[in-house]
């Protein structure tokens, strides 16, 4: 995401190396993504899901509707 | 006694012959008061440079290089700063490069290296699309 676009910028930080910030984004599990300080994604989602979840867009339903 | 296995050389070199920019991996280090991962960090790196003439090590010095520092907004280290083609992919890594996150870092390395993005297209749509600064942090663990 960083390289797609000059306003993001990505940090893949080893958990058990930085405990500090470990315990301060309370990461219990891995992977654990926050994003601004405020959005908490925990593990691994499909990519469309991860990227919406990131960028707080809204749910879109798969669902064609009647 | 090098940490990647001749076949797994032999694989990731494989991977990094799609390289065709050239692809700095700025790294920092504290040599007093600092961990070891610093020296396992300078060992991955040193082996996969190794393997493609296009990927190159800048080393720093996490306190005395104060405008590097400052530059990259390294906080941290050991770090590790992504440059693709002398510019700043704004991709980093903290903490040695091992087991999964060594994974992470050569997909890091082939995006900066190939300026190719492999993300549906939508999904570029709404990445293209923020306008705001957007940091992300990613935790996780070699294992």
């Amino acid at each position: 995401m960083a390289a797609a676009n000059p306003h993001i910028t990505a940090d893949a930080i080893e958990a058990t190396e930085f405990m500090d910030l470990s315990r301060k984004y309370r990461v219990t599990g891995v992977p654990k993504t926050i994003v601004n300080e405020t959005i908490e994604i925990m593990g691994g989602l499909p990519e469309k899901m991860f990227v919406r979840a990131a960028l707080d867009l809204p749910e879109v339903s798969e669902t064609p509707s009647l | 006694m090098g940490l990647l296995s001749p076949q797994d050389e032999a694989t990731l070199k494989q991977h990094l012959s799609a390289i065709t920019l050239p692809v700095e991996l700025v790294l920092f280090t504290q040599t007093f008061g600092g961990s070891e991962s610093g020296d396992v960090a300078k060992q991955i790196l040193g082996e996969i440079a190794s393997l493609n003439d296009k990927v190159t090590i800048v080393e720093k010095n996490f306190v005395l290089d104060t405008e590097d520092k400052a530059k990259y907004k390294v906080d941290k280290a050991p770090a590790i700063v992504v440059l693709s083609d002398g510019i700043d992919t704004r991709m980093r890594m903290y903490g040695a490069p091992t087991g999964y996150e060594f994974v992470g870092l050569v997909e890091a390395i082939i995006v900066a290296g190939t300026g190719k993005i492999d993300l549906d297209p939508e999904t570029m749509q709404w990445i293209q699309a923020v306008d705001t600064p957007t940091h992300i942090q990613v935790f996780s663990t070699p294992t």
